[in-house]
């Protein structure tokens, strides 16, 4: 059974970015360098959300009770403003207008303080969102390249490791992968080493043996996967 | 020997800052937002707070309470009594409040009648043979032709007992005459009548006096004087204590707030350290796995805790280990079959099958 067709050609990674399979064609164009899309910022949706939802919904409560007590304790104001003055030109009606007119000022400063504190509240939570989200996406995106070198671990496919971005959070984790994915790759180098010198030693005496025609193809794709 | 039952695993408070560059990060970015938010905010409703309250308590000062009413002394003309010690006027019971009434004689003008007569009196005796214009109470100067006539006019006169009773009784004290000497009314008498004795005489003429109303007994207390000073006074403490709830008020919504964000900011620290705990545990644990696999040796992978999170992240570190796990095994398949064939072969004591061996135990050794 060959398992040529099973083993994925070896991984191109540029800019630490995890680029994937490429070709190996001599010809194969430069990749250009990555840059970060807004549609990649949500990586982990379930780890990202859950810590944006909660500073978001948290400061949406601080801001939205906290205003609510300023709306109210202006309001309050207005209302007494407007109730001792309506005392005062009660006996003299020409001064109605004056009475009116500082009431719908009271009355307009209030619509006016609703609304800047609803375009502050809404404006907060949009920064607020789009800074949590790139601020997550500093531990999303580190795991989110250490699942992909899992999943090609678990491919059997233990290539070179690259760094991560200026920037990123979970240096300490990613250095610990890195120091083992080494590792693993050094030993297991050592070990093809191992192998194929001893398959070598035996080579004459189990000529045309299929355990040495399987060590050799073994081999072979061991080869191909620590690339 | 049975085994000791297995204790779950339980947390521990020290534990939970297992990552502290991440935890601590997350935890400070939400405690310190909500914390700017809070204290910005909050005293933005102080703000607020205080003014209102000011607008309220000038609103609660210009409510005017009732005045308290005032005693006054002014009486009334016609119900006052005018108290005449000689009118015989009953005297006023002891309870209710004395009217008195003025009187209908203007008191200069009494004064001036009990004088006029004297000064006639004077004007009779003295001025009939001579010029003079006699004074209540003032020198009498006499006119004559010649100050020698006149002092012996005067002399004369002072000899005359009806003459120098009406000067005493005009009060007039010194008679002089114009360019000549002057007499003493006082010296004339003795002169006039030296063998008689001195008596005083005291004539009791008929006259009124008017007593005017004492201030402190003119006081008129209105009526409803209790309802209004209890009115005013439950106004005054009414509004005293409005503007102390409204300064209560005040102070409680500080309170709240100041209470509010500490128990917020405290909250949220040991919430923030307890969510990041359950993303940098299973950190923890795969790190420890990869010192492990760095070591060469590649346990069994066990689950990680209820409640933690990055568990798809962990699912990619168990097929890893899988994977790896998997390719030792594909070594040690492939080199015992080697191992195999060679000793089938009769190479079974060789050197490449003895390092084989060796190299399929390590790994055999690895994957316990």
């Amino acid at each position: 059974m060959s398992n040529d067709k099973e083993v994925p050609a070896a991984t191109v990674v540029q800019d630490g970015k995890l680029g994937g399979d490429t070709p190996k064609t001599a010809a194969a164009a430069p990749r250009q360098p990555y840059k970060r899309k807004l549609s990649n910022f949500m990586l982990d949706k379930k780890l990202q959300l859950r810590y944006v939802m909660l500073v978001t919904v948290l400061s949406a409560m601080i801001s939205g009770s906290l205003g609510y007590l300023i709306y109210h304790q202006r309001h309050q104001a207005s209302a007494s403003i407007d109730s001792d003055l309506a005392a005062l030109t009660q006996s003299d009606a020409s001064f109605s207008d004056v009475k009116n007119e500082v009431a719908e000022d009271n009355a307009h400063d209030d619509r006016m303080l609703v609304y800047k504190m609803a375009g502050v509240g809404i404006g907060l939570v949009l920064i607020l969102s789009a800074y949590l989200v790139i601020m997550t996406h500093k531990v999303a995106g580190p795991l989110f390249k250490v699942s992909m070198y899992f999943d090609r671990m678990a491919e059997g496919r233990i290539g070179s490791v690259y760094g991560l971005r200026k920037g990123d959070m979970l240096q300490d984790f990613f250095g610990n992968f890195k120091e083992m994915h080494e590792s693993v790759r050094t030993r297991m180098q050592a070990d093809v080493i191992s192998m194929e010198s001893a398959a070598d030693a035996l080579r004459t005496k189990l000529a045309n043996s299929p355990a040495l025609e399987a060590m050799d193809k073994h081999l072979a794709q061991r080869k191909k996967q620590l690339l | 020997m049975a085994a000791p039952p297995n204790k779950g695993y339980k947390r521990s408070w020290k534990n939970l800052l297992i990552n502290k560059r991440y935890q601590l990060r997350f935890t400070l970015f939400m405690v310190g937002l909500s914390a700017l938010l809070m204290a910005g905010l909050g005293i933005w409703v102080m703000k607020e707070a205080n003014d209102a309250t000011s607008v309220a308590k000038s609103s609660i000062a210009g409510d005017a309470c009732p005045k308290v009413p005032v005693i006054t002394d002014t009486v009334n003309d016609d119900n006052s009594v005018p108290l005449k010690l000689d009118d015989g006027a009953a005297e006023p019971s002891g309870d209710a409040p004395v009217k008195m009434q003025h009187s209908a004689v203007d008191p200069k003008d009494v004064a001036h009648h009990n004088a006029n007569d004297d000064v006639i009196a004077v004007q009779n005796a003295w001025c009939l043979d001579a010029s003079c214009q006699p004074e209540q109470a003032a020198p009498l100067e006499i006119k004559m032709s010649t100050s020698a006539r006149c002092n012996a006019y005067v002399k004369k006169k002072l000899t005359d007992p009806e003459a120098v009773a009406a000067l005493r009784k005009a009060l007039v004290p010194v008679v002089k005459c114009d360019g000549g000497d002057s007499f003493t009314v006082a010296d004339a008498g003795a002169a006039a009548e030296p063998e008689r004795e001195h008596h005083v005489k005291v004539q009791l003429d008929e006259s009124s006096m008017t007593m005017m109303p004492a201030p402190a007994a003119a006081h008129v207390i209105p009526a409803d004087y209790g309802e209004r000073i209890t009115a005013h006074w439950a106004c005054v403490y009414r509004n005293e204590g409005k503007i102390a709830d409204l300064e209560t008020g005040r102070l409680r919504i500080l309170w709240v707030l100041v209470i509010t964000g500490l128990a917020l900011v405290l909250g949220l620290a040991i919430y923030g350290i307890k969510m990041t705990h359950r993303v940098a545990g299973p950190l923890f644990k795969v790190s420890l796995y990869l010192a492990k696999m760095k070591d060469g040796r590649y346990d069994k992978v066990w689950n990680l805790r209820k409640g933690d999170q990055l568990v798809e992240f962990y699912e990619h570190f168990k097929a890893a280990h899988a994977g790896v796990v998997a390719l030792e095994r594909g070594d040690i398949e492939q080199m015992t079959a080697l191992i195999a064939a060679a000793k089938e072969a009769g190479a079974g004591e060789t050197e490449a099958v003895k390092d084989l061996e060796a190299l399929v135990a390590r790994k055999e050794k690895a994957l316990e």
